[in-house]
Parts: C-alpha cells; sequence; structure tokens
C-alpha cells in the first residue's frame, strides 16, 4: 500500500478540515509541536481503513471533537496492487462510507455503505476486522508490522495470517493451505491429553489415564492384600498339616512310651509290695525279739533283786553293830580333844610378852632415825646461813654501784662526736690575729674587750669573727676581717652538745666513754655474783621454806626429848638396835614353837574326834539307805514275780521267743532276696517314663491347640474364598493394563505427532526467520555495531532477544537499554517491510519513535530509512523534525500550516 | 462297563485375557459341568470319574464348590473324584467341604487304597500336594485283579516337557501296573497313549470347556467302555465345551485383504459364545483404514469377546497418497517422518507408538476437511 493524501474533519483536536499530501514514494515527515494532532492524523488514517463506518462506542465517541457535535469524517487516498483508491468515511452521526477507485483520470465510485468497508478489508488483506468494534492492532494485517503507533513501537505478537503472509512472502509455507485448521485442531487434541509443557494434564480435565493409573495403584494394593491373603489361606494351610504331624508324632512316640511304663509300673508295685511284706516281717522280728529279750531281763532283774535283797538284810545287821563301837569311840576322842584345847589356850597367853619389848626395839629404832635427822638438818641449816650472807654482800656492793647501759653509752659517744664537730668548725671560723712586737706593748681588743700585754718578740693571738680589731699601743690598731660565718649557731650546737653530754653523764661523774663502759662490765659482773648465790640459796631450800625447817627441827627435838624422858640411859649410850632387835627374836621363836605344838595336839584329837562322829553319821545313813533299799528290792521282786510264775516257766517262754524271732528274721531275709533280684527302686525309672510319657501328651495337646487354632484361621480364610477374590481382581487389573496401555499408545502416538509436527514447524520456521534475522542482524550492526550479536525472531517473527557472539545463550530484550530496544524494534520492521514489500511497495508509519536514540545512531538509522525507500514509503511523525533533517529526500509536511492543498515543504 | 472319564475342571480359575468378560467365562465352566453329567446320563454311564483339578485353587469361593457338588449330585450313579495339584488334599482343602458328604453318590478318595465295585476295581492315586517328583502311581499294583482294573491319576506322563519332574508318570503306567485303563488329569488338551499294540489303556480327557485361546483338542469329555478284564478300552470324546475360543492371527501383504476378515468374522454362527484375540502385522495400506476400524468395531460388539491387537502394523512406505495431500510444509513433513520411524523400527513399541501417531494424523487431517 502506498499512501497519497489524507484528510481529516472533526477528529479530535483537528477541528477543521485538515490534509496531508500529496506524499511522496520515499520518505515524508509531518511534524508539529505537541497537542496539535499528529497522532490523531495517524489514528484517523488507522479507523477509516480498517474499522466498519458505523462503529460505535465510547472509543469513537472520544474522537469526536471536545464539547461539539460533529460527525468526524476522514478521506484517504491510496493504491494497492497499482491502483489508486480513495476512501471517504463519516462515523458517528450520518455514518456513512464511500469507496472510489481512480479510473480514467478520475475516482469512480466502487462501493458504500457496507460493502464500501468490506471491499476495502478485501483490497487491504485484511479479513478478520471487527464489524462494529474498533479494530486491534491484531486486526491491521501487515501494519501490525508496518505501523507503529505513538509508544507502541515493540512487537510482541503479530496474527497468525499475518505471520503466515510474511511466510509466503519469504516463499516458505510451515503449515500450508488448511494447515491452521489442522494445527489447531491438533493442539486442541494434545491440550485434552497434555498440558502445554507436555506433562499429562491434571484436575478437572484430566487426562483419563491419571484416572487409570490412580485406578491402578488402587487395584495394585488390592491385589497385594489379596494375594497376601491367599498367602495367609495357604500358610495356615500348612500350619494345620505342620500341627497334625507334630501331633501324629507325639502320639507315636507317647503310645512308644506306653508298654515300657505299664511294665515298670507293674515292677514298681512289686517292689513297693515285697518292701511292705519285708518291713512287716522286720516289725514282727522285732517283736519277738523284744519278747525275747524282755523275759531275759525280767529273769536278770528277779536273780538281781533276790540277791539285793540278802545283800541288803547283811548290810543293815553290819550297820548296827558298827554303830555300838562308834558310839563308845565317840566319847574318848572328845575327852581328848577338850583337854588339848586347854593346853592350847595356855601356850597362846604367852604371846601377850612380846608385845612391851617390840615397842622398846620400836622406840630405839625411832629415837636414832630422829637424831640422824636432826644432824642432817642443822648441817643443811649452817650452809643457808653462808650462801645468804655473800648474797646479801653482793648485793650490797650493786646497789652502791651506778653504771651506764649500753644505749646510754652510746649516747655519749654520739653527743661527744657531734660536740667535736661544731668545736672544729667554730674554731675553723675564727679570724685569728697573732701580734709579736718587737717592744714590749698592750694590745687591746675592743669587742670583746680583751686586753693584753704583750712582750717583746712574744706572740698575742686574738681571735674573733666575723672581725677582730685591735689597738696597739705605739703602734696603732689592727683590723682583721674574714669571711662572715654564723659562729654563733655553732657555739650554740657546742652547748647544746655539752647540756646533753652533761644531762647523759651527771650520775657516772664522767664523760670519758671508756671509763663508763668500765663502770658497765663492774656491774654485770656483780649481777652474775648474785644470780649464782640466788640460785645456790634456791638449791639448798628446795621447796622447803626457812619456817619448814625449823618447825622440822623443833618436832625433831621434842621426840627425842620425849624417848630420853622415857629411856634416860639413851642420853648417855644411844641404844644398841641390834641386841634389842635379836633378844626379841628369840623370845618370839620360843613362844610361837610352843603354841604350834599345841594347836598340832589339839587339832589331831580334834580330827580323830570328828572322824568318829563322821564314820558314825556315815554307818547311821547307810543303815537307813540299806533298809530302804531292801525295802524297794521286795517291792521290785513283788512286781517281777507278780505273773506268779516259777522260774522255769519263764524259761521256757524265754526259749518260745527266742524261736519267733529266728523264725521272723528267716522270712524277712527271704523278702530281702526277692527285693534284691529286681534290684534299685524301680520307682525312679518310673517316674522319669511317666515324665517322659506325660511330657508326650503335653506336646500332643500342644500341637492339638495349635492344630486347632490354626484349622480355626484356616476356616476363616476359607469362607473368605481369597483366590476367586484374587482372581476377579487380577482379571481386572489385566484389563485396566491393558487399557492402561492402549491408552498410553495413543497418548504416546499424541505426543510423538505433536512433537514431530513441533519439530519439523521449529525446523520450518528457523529456516523462514533466518533471512530476516539476516538481514535485521546486519542493520542493527551498522547501527549499533557488532557487540550486540544477531537478532532472534520467534516463529511469529516477532523479536525474542540477541545473541552476542561472546555468549552461548541468548540474551533476552529485557537486559537491552530503553534506545537499543526501540532501534531494535524499528529495525526489526524495517526488515520484516522490505520482505513483505517484495513485490510491492508498502507503508511505512512511524508516529514519534526513536526519542531515546542519541544523535549518532539516529544519524545511522536515517541511513536506513533512505536506503528502505527503495521499497518502502515512510511516514514519519515529529515534534522534532530537526532530528530528520538529514534525510536528503524526505518531504517535510508542518502540520500548522497545512491547508487543503496539503502544505508539502519539501 | 461304561464309565465317563472327566478332569480339570479348573473351576473358579482366572480369565486374564478376557477383560470383562471373566465371571461369564467362569459361569460357562460351570454350565459346562452341567453338560458333563448330562453326557453321561445321555450314554448310560455306570460312573463318573473325575481326575483331578476339579477346583483351580483351594481357596476358590464355597459357594463355587457347594455348586459343583450340587451338579455332581445330579447325576444317578457314582462319581469318583481324586484331588489334583491345584486342590490337593491338604487342610482346608475344598475337599473338607460338607457337600460332598451331604451327596451320597460322591465319593472323594483320600487314600491310596483300592476299591472294589461289582463291575471294577479303582486304584484311586489323590494328591496331597502341589508339587512332588514321585509318581502317583507307584503304588498300584492290578496284575491280580479279576476284575477290570481303572485307576484314577493326575499328573505328567514322561515325555511332555514340563522342566522339572512333577508328578511323573511312565509312558506304560497302564500296562507296567496291570490296568486296563489309566484315567489321567493334569494337561488341558485330550490326549491318548496307546501301547505297542495300538490299544488305549491310559488318556488325558483334557478340560470340559476350553480355559485360554490356543488351548489344542479341550473341551471334551471321554465316554470309556470296557467289555471285560484285558479287553482294550474303547475311547469316544464327547464335546461338552461351549465357548469357542479362536486366535486370528493374519498378516497384511495385500491391499483390501482386510474385507476378508471382516467377512470371515461376518460368518461366525455363535458370536454370543464365541471368544476371539486378532493379531493384524503386515503392511496397512490406506485404503485398509475404513476395514480396520469396521474390524475392531465388529471384534467389541459382536462377540461375547473380541480383542484387536493391529500394532503390528506398519504403515506403507509408498502409495500412502494422504500424505501427499497434506498440507505443504510441517504436517507433510512430520507425516513422512512418522512413516520412516513406523517403517525402520518394525515390531517394535516404537513401531506401534509411530504407526498409532500416523492414524490420528489421518483422522485429524479427514476432521480438519470435515
Amino acid at each position: 500500500m502506498i499512501l497519497h493524501s489524507l484528510r481529516v474533519t472533526h477528529w479530535r483536536s483537528l477541528l477543521n478540515p485538515t490534509e496531508v499530501g500529496p506524499f511522496a514514494d520515499g520518505l515524508n515527515v509531518i511534524h508539529a509541536p505537541n497537542g496539535t494532532g499528529k497522532s490523531s492524523l495517524f489514528e484517523a488514517m488507522r479507523r477509516t481503513l480498517f474499522d466498519a463506518h458505523l462503529v460505535t462506542g465510547k472509543e469513537i465517541e472520544a474522537v469526536r471533537p471536545w464539547g461539539r457535535s460533529l460527525a468526524p469524517q476522514v478521506m484517504v487516498e491510496f493504491s494497492q496492487t497499482g491502483v489508486r483508491y480513495r476512501i471517504e468515511k463519516t462515523f458517528l452521526d450520518s455514518a456513512n462510507a464511500r469507496l472510489l477507485r481512480f479510473e480514467d483520470g478520475q475516482f469512480v465510485p466502487l462501493a458504500d455503505g457496507r460493502n464500501a468497508d468490506s471491499k476495502l478489508r478485501e483490497i487491504l488483506a485484511v479479513t478478520d476486522a471487527p464489524g462494529r468494534g474498533l479494530s486491534k492492532q491484531e486486526h491491521w494485517g501487515l501494519a501490525q508490522v508496518l505501523w507503529a503507533p505513538q509508544g507502541a513501537l515493540n512487537l510482541s505478537s503479530l496474527s497468525s495470517s499475518v505471520s503466515e503472509n510474511l511466510r509466503t512472502a519469504l516463499g516458505v509455507q510451515l503449515t500450508g493451505e488448511g494447515g491452521t485448521r489442522l494445527e489447531e485442531l491438533l493442539e486442541e487434541q494434545y491440550l485434552s491429553f497434555f498440558t502445554k509443557s507436555g506433562k499429562p494434564r491434571t484436575g478437572k480435565d484430566a487426562a483419563p489415564i491419571l484416572a487409570m493409573e490412580s485406578q491402578l495403584a488402587e487395584m495394585t494394593q488390592e491385589r497385594q492384600r489379596l494375594l497376601a491373603q491367599q498367602q495367609s489361606f495357604e500358610e495356615a494351610a500348612r500350619a494345620v498339616e505342620d500341627a497334625r504331624q507334630r501331633r501324629a508324632q507325639a502320639r507315636r512316640e507317647a503310645d512308644a512310651l506306653s508298654e515300657p511304663l505299664v511294665q515298670t509300673r507293674r515292677l514298681a508295685e512289686s517292689f513297693q509290695r515285697l518292701q511292705s511284706d519285708l518291713q512287716q516281717k522286720r516289725q514282727t522280728e522285732q517283736t519277738a525279739k523284744e519278747r525275747f529279750e524282755s523275759i531275759g531281763r525280767t529273769i536278770e532283774l528277779i536273780a538281781n533283786a533276790r540277791q539285793e535283797v540278802t545283800g541288803f538284810k547283811a548290810q543293815i545287821e553290819r550297820n548296827e553293830a558298827l554303830l555300838a563301837e562308834l558310839a563308845a569311840e565317840l566319847k574318848t576322842g572328845g575327852e581328848l580333844a577338850d583337854e588339848r584345847r586347854r593346853k592350847r589356850d595356855e601356850a597362846r597367853l604367852r604371846r601377850a610378852s612380846l608385845n612391851q619389848l617390840t615397842a622398846e626395839v620400836e622406840d630405839a629404832r625411832g629415837f636414832l632415825d630422829d637424831t640422824k635427822a636432826r644432824q642432817t638438818l642443822s648441817t643443811k641449816l649452817e650452809k643457808l646461813q653462808q650462801v645468804q650472807t655473800a648474797f646479801t654482800t653482793e648485793k650490797q656492793s650493786r646497789t652502791v654501784l651506778v653504771a651506764p647501759d649500753d644505749k646510754t653509752i652510746r649516747d655519749v659517744r654520739k653527743h661527744l662526736a657531734a660536740r667535736e664537730k661544731a668545736e672544729t668548725t667554730l674554731q675553723a671560723s675564727l679570724i685569728r690575729l697573732t701580734v709579736r712586737p718587737l717592744q714590749a706593748t698592750t694590745a687591746t681588743r675592743k669587742s670583746p674587750e680583751e686586753i693584753k700585754t704583750i712582750s717583746a718578740g712574744e706572740d698575742a693571738t686574738f681571735t674573733g669573727s666575723p672581725e677582730v680589731s685591735i689597738n696597739i699601743e705605739g703602734f696603732g690598731s689592727i683590723h682583721a676581717a674574714g669571711p662572715e660565718m654564723d659562729v654563733d649557731a655553732l657555739r650554740d650546737e657546742v652547748t647544746e652538745a655539752d647540756k646533753k653530754l652533761a644531762k647523759l653523764t651527771q650520775p657516772y661523774g664522767t664523760q670519758d666513754p671508756d671509763r663508763l663502759q668500765l663502770l658497765r662490765e663492774q656491774a654485770t659482773d656483780l649481777d652474775r655474783k648474785i644470780e649464782t648465790l640466788k640460785g645456790q640459796i634456791e638449791e639448798v631450800m628446795g621447796d622447803e621454806t626457812m619456817e619448814d625447817l625449823q618447825g622440822q627441827v623443833a618436832k625433831l627435838d621434842a621426840r627425842i626429848l620425849e624417848r630420853t624422858g622415857r629411856f634416860p640411859a639413851w642420853k648417855a649410850q644411844p641404844p644398841a638396835l641390834s641386841v634389842l632387835q635379836s633378844a626379841l627374836e628369840e623370845q618370839r621363836k620360843e613362844i610361837e614353837t610352843a603354841v604350834v605344838q599345841a594347836e598340832d595336839a589339839f587339832d589331831q584329837a580334834q580330827a580323830g574326834a570328828q572322824a568318829v562322829e563322821k564314820r558314825h553319821t556315815e554307818t547311821e545313813a547307810g543303815l537307813k539307805n540299806a533298809r530302804l533299799n531292801l525295802e524297794a528290792a521286795n517291792g521290785r521282786l513283788t512286781d517281777l514275780t507278780k505273773d506268779r510264775l516259777a522260774d522255769d516257766a519263764r524259761l521256757t517262754a524265754r526259749q518260745e521267743a527266742l524261736m519267733a524271732w529266728e523264725a521272723a528274721r528267716n522270712q524277712a531275709k527271704d523278702y530281702e532276696g526277692k527285693l534284691a533280684e529286681i534290684g534299685e527302686d524301680p520307682q525312679k525309672s518310673l517316674e522319669k517314663l511317666e515324665r517322659q510319657f506325660q511330657a508326650q501328651e503335653q506336646t500332643e495337646a500342644a500341637a492339638r491347640y495349635d492344630e486347632n487354632k490354626a484349622e480355626w484361621r484356616l476356616q476363616t480364610l476359607t469362607a473368605e474364598g481369597a483366590y476367586s477374590k484374587l482372581a476377579a481382581c487380577e482379571e481386572k487389573l489385566a484389563d485396566l493394563t491393558d487399557r492402561i496401555r492402549r491408552e498410553k499408545l495413543r497418548m504416546d502416538a499424541l505426543r510423538l505427532l505433536h512433537d514431530t509436527v513441533a519439530s519439523c514447524k521449529a525446523a520450518a520456521v528457523a529456516a523462514v526467520a533466518a533471512p530476516v534475522e539476516r538481514v535485521a542482524t546486519r542493520m542493527l550492526a551498522r547501527v549499533a555495531g557488532p557487540r550486540l550479536g544477531t537478532i532472534r525472531l520467534t516463529d511469529q517473527f516477532v523479536p525474542a532477544g540477541i545473541q552476542p557472539e561472546a555468549l552461548t545463550e541468548a540474551v533476552e530484550l529485557d537486559n537491552l537499554s530503553g534506545g537499543e530496544q526501540e532501534q531494535l524494534f524499528l529495525i526489526t520492521r524495517l526488515a520484516l517491510g522490505q520482505f513483505l514489500a517484495k513485490d510491492e511497495r508498502q507503508l511505512v508509519v512511524l508516529d514519534d519513535v526513536l526519542n531515546a536514540t542519541d544523535t549518532g545512531r539516529l544519524t545511522r538509522l536515517l541511513t536506513l530509512l533512505e536506503e528502505a525507500a527503495d521499497r518502502l514509503q515512510t511516514v514519519i511523525l515529529t515534534c522534532h523534525p530537526e532530528r530528520y533533517r538529514a534525510l536528503e529526500h524526505a518531504l517535510f509536511f508542518h502540520l500548522q500550516n497545512l491547508s487543503n492543498d496539503g502544505g508539502a515543504n519539501p | 462297563m461304561t464309565f465317563l472319564h472327566t478332569a480339570d475342571w479348573q473351576m473358579g480359575m482366572r480369565a486374564e485375557s478376557v477383560g470383562k468378560m471373566a465371571e461369564r467365562v467362569r459361569e460357562e465352566r460351570l454350565a459346562a459341568a452341567q453338560r458333563v453329567v448330562q453326557a453321561a446320563r445321555d450314554h448310560n454311564a455306570e460312573m463318573l470319574l473325575l481326575t483331578g483339578d476339579v477346583f483351580e485353587d483351594n481357596a476358590v469361593d464355597r459357594l463355587l464348590v457347594r455348586k459343583v457338588g450340587e451338579v455332581l449330585r445330579r447325576f444317578p450313579g457314582p462319581v469318583y473324584v481324586i484331588s489334583g495339584n491345584h486342590d490337593p488334599l491338604s487342610p482346608g482343602s475344598v475337599w473338607e467341604h460338607s457337600v460332598w458328604k451331604e451327596a451320597g453318590n460322591i465319593t472323594v478318595f483320600t487314600k491310596n487304597e483300592p476299591l472294589e465295585l461289582n463291575t471294577c476295581v479303582l486304584f484311586p492315586c489323590p494328591l496331597r500336594e502341589k508339587y512332588s517328583s514321585k509318581d502317583p502311581t507307584a503304588w498300584i499294583n492290578a496284575h491280580d485283579a479279576t476284575k477290570p482294573a481303572i485307576a484314577l491319576a493326575h499328573g505328567n506322563v514322561e515325555g511332555i516337557p514340563s522342566g522339572e519332574p512333577d508328578y511323573p508318570i511312565p509312558r506304560d503306567a497302564a500296562t507296567r501296573r496291570g490296568l486296563d485303563y489309566l484315567a489321567l488329569g493334569h494337561w488341558h488338551s485330550f490326549a491318548r497313549y496307546d501301547d505297542p499294540n495300538g490299544e488305549c489303556r491310559m488318556a488325558y480327557s483334557g478340560t470340559h470347556e476350553t480355559t485360554k485361546f490356543g488351548e489344542r483338542d479341550s473341551g471334551n469329555t471321554i465316554l470309556v467302555e470296557i467289555s471285560r478284564r484285558g479287553a482294550p478300552p474303547t475311547l469316544t470324546s464327547i464335546r461338552t465345551g461351549g465357548l469357542d475360543w479362536r486366535t486370528i492371527e493374519h498378516s497384511v501383504a495385500q491391499l483390501s485383504s482386510l474385507e476378508s476378515l471382516v467377512q470371515q468374522l461376518t460368518e461366525i454362527a455363535q458370536p454370543g459364545s464365541t471368544l476371539i484375540r486378532m493379531h493384524l502385522d503386515g503392511i496397512l495400506f490406506p485404503e485398509d483404514r475404513d476395514a480396520l476400524k469396521r474390524l475392531d468395531e465388529i471384534l467389541t460388539s459382536r462377540f461375547l469377546f473380541g480383542a484387536l491387537e493391529a500394532t503390528g502394523l506398519t504403515p506403507a512406505p509408498d502409495g500412502e497418497g494422504w500424505i501427499e495431500s497434506l498440507p505443504a510444509g510441517t504436517f507433510r513433513d512430520a507425516a513422512q517422518k512418522l512413516r520412516a520411524l513406523a517403517s525402520q523400527s518394525s515390531g517394535t513399541d516404537q513401531q506401534a507408538v509411530a504407526s498409532q501417531a500416523l492414524l490420528q494424523l489421518f483422522d485429524l487431517y479427514e476432521r480438519s476437511r470435515a
């Protein structure tokens, strides 16, 4: 299509008729400031070409000039396939349309009203535009690619017919005639089973196979359950079988034990019976034995009793005789004992004569001891007296001696040194003036006044400080001065030192430290002596005091005096203690010997009497006992013989008992022989066999219990008919599996068909889009350089991204700058336009585009637009005409200057 | 004497290959049992011998056991039964059901003990386990029998390939044991074992009703006649099966050959009791697509059961005129690819999928043109 001219009246801001044209076949630029109607022109052209004139609605109402009831009117002149047409449309009020064709130098009506709309769409190959509604961009046909409204330069999608047209224009058929419908059917079929991503559909419209697979999973689970039930049935049957086997085996083993058990039981019973009989015979034997022994004992006892009776009678007679003899002896012995007791007592009375002599010996010993103690005490008192006298003397000497201590001596030495140092310094500070006159004279010092008479040739010295002035008679005065020193302070120091020394040494009478030290040593020596004497006193005294010692002396003297009072001879001659003691011992020995002899005689006599008395008593007791025993023996004899049997009869009875005993013993031996034949007690073997038998029966019972239990379970499972259910389930499962297989085959086939078609289509698209991509890529490289790489188009011929050479994957368009994006879209449109204009020039409309493109790239784009002008008619709507001034062959239209003549300004 | 020998009723067996018709197939086995009893009556059989596997499993529904017992009860003569490897005499077996005692004419043998009857001596060999390597007839010694000696056994006659020995029975078992006739069960097809003299003294009756597709000589019972001890038995096969199991395998090599199959199906007389499994392979010509559809329709609608397996068909490598008529471009390219895929991978799953995909494309193409 080529646009020749355009006239718009009553359209938005274009109130008055505005006509633009005639347009150049190449480049055209319509420019005007914002808000003056550039985009309205473009809009009016699109509505007129693509909308029906009877279009209604808010959007068409909006094109009516504001506040006016004016019907929008548009006239467009264009050429299509070499034929020139004019379309005139009035919208809204009195809407009408008229299509005219240029014939023989003039426009001749071709169609009007709806026919004009239809015919126009047919001419422009726009078949899918709406009837009364506004057309959308997808209804514009090729203009979708070639016309870029304001702010819509990008290409996001194209209608399938346009894509097909493009493919046709590119000489490649993707689906061919009727292929679109087939493609739609395939897609519809595919989407009824799969999602676009190729997964089976889920949810409400899920693919049937999902339900079948779900059912299969459930049935598989059910089959597993039934299979387990079937296996349980077989296991239960096996369990019953096993239990029966166990029970039968236990029964067999129990049966095998039965015969030995019966035999052993019999043997055990025999054994027990024999044992019982044996025991009985033993008891009989014992009884017989006891009878035999009892009779024997009775005979023996009777004999004994008789013997005892005889013995006791004889004993009584003997004792009675002995008692008479002992009574006489008892009388004689008593009299002898009395005589000897009297003699003993007399001997004992002589012991009293020894007491006086013993007391004298004791006094003599005491006297001698006291005398000796009195002498020792006197010696001690004398020594004590001597030491105390020496102690008193030394103590007095020490009291008289005054001596300094060590500290005082050290202080004296310190103050002496200080005074010496002060005096030395004082002497050094004085001015010493020595005068030796040739003749005798008198020298007078003024202050302090001192007058010295000096002989000829004699030295006279004056000292003072800080000066010394003297008047020498006959000579005059001499004044000597020295350095100023503090002589007074030094003198004070000397004086102070003297005071301290005087205070320290005043008690001792000397300031000589050596003498003071000597005094100190004398005092120390005295102290040591005093301490030594003190120690000696304490040693003599011990723990006693002087009063104690004196008290002891008094006591000793008193006892000595008392004894000499009783024994006056001891005053002259102290007693001989040993003589006294010997006399005492000799007398005592004599008396004690007599006493012992008398006592022995008495004891002997008394013992003899007591022995007789004892024998008498014993004899009396023996007589009594013999009488009692006799009585008891007679009693026993009476008891033993109460059977009134004769002794011979008893002997006969004992013989019979002996014979019975022997018989019973022989019978017991017979039973013992029989038991020995059986051997050990079979009871143990019997018990063992019983236990084994019982164990087998328990095993059998347990097996029977298991069998019953398993049978019960088996019956329960049998009633289930597990196999029948399993069979039915497996049949359903097989049927379902087959249906799934078929459905899967159907789906796999559909997927294969879909994927194969998609792959063929992708290959075709790749082949179709490649030339466009190459042209567009070359253009982009000329504008933006090679950095952006290759433009990639979708099968709908819209840019999908770019493929920089340095990268392996395509880059999405969002990653490009705004300027680069608009350049890429414009270039794609130009590239597609060139292919679409292969057979016929095509109109390109660019409404206010390239606003984000910099000047350099804009210049290169303008070059591309100029080159494209060979195939494309381009109409640029802009408010920046200066940006397009570089287009040398472009026609410029200033919208404000437009008049009915079109206002072209080349 | 005359008696009927039958075996392997396999009552309650699963029929996985017939889809939803499995229950019907099971019911038909019971009906066939009734026909066996009726045949025995019709031929005045003195007794009925069932040589094992009367039931498919010991865990079948007990109601079914009773039904079978009731069927046998209707026979006026005695019925002698041994257990087989499918229904061995084990705890919980079908033979513990009360119906066998309730029916006075039925004897279920539980021991290897001969039973002397008025006209013959029976040597039963009931099985107690599913598997065994022992000859179940080994215990028989009928050489001294004065009456016809007839044994009932279940197992594999030596020579039948069955892997490990499983209840093996010598080929000359009847002669070796001194039997006049050895009634066998286990194999579902009728089979007789003639001795060197050409006399048949042992035979499998086969199942009374076919159990699956491809089963040869099944659905029969045998009427046995023995005139006296030592005389060769006369065996007569009697049809008792009610279902017709057919497997049709056809390789398409020529155009329109499917039409003959359509014709063949329409000529089957008893479609209501016929089960058909059809396998097709070879070449699928575009012109045969309609016939293929009709085959499928007839199989699924006319017969008791019908299944068509046509995945083995490969689209014709050339002559696919409809492909050339597809819109030039993507679809035509895709169709050619699918055709090549189907041809190159013959017999594989991929071939089946590719063929199916091509068929689907054809359908879509037809719809797009409608």
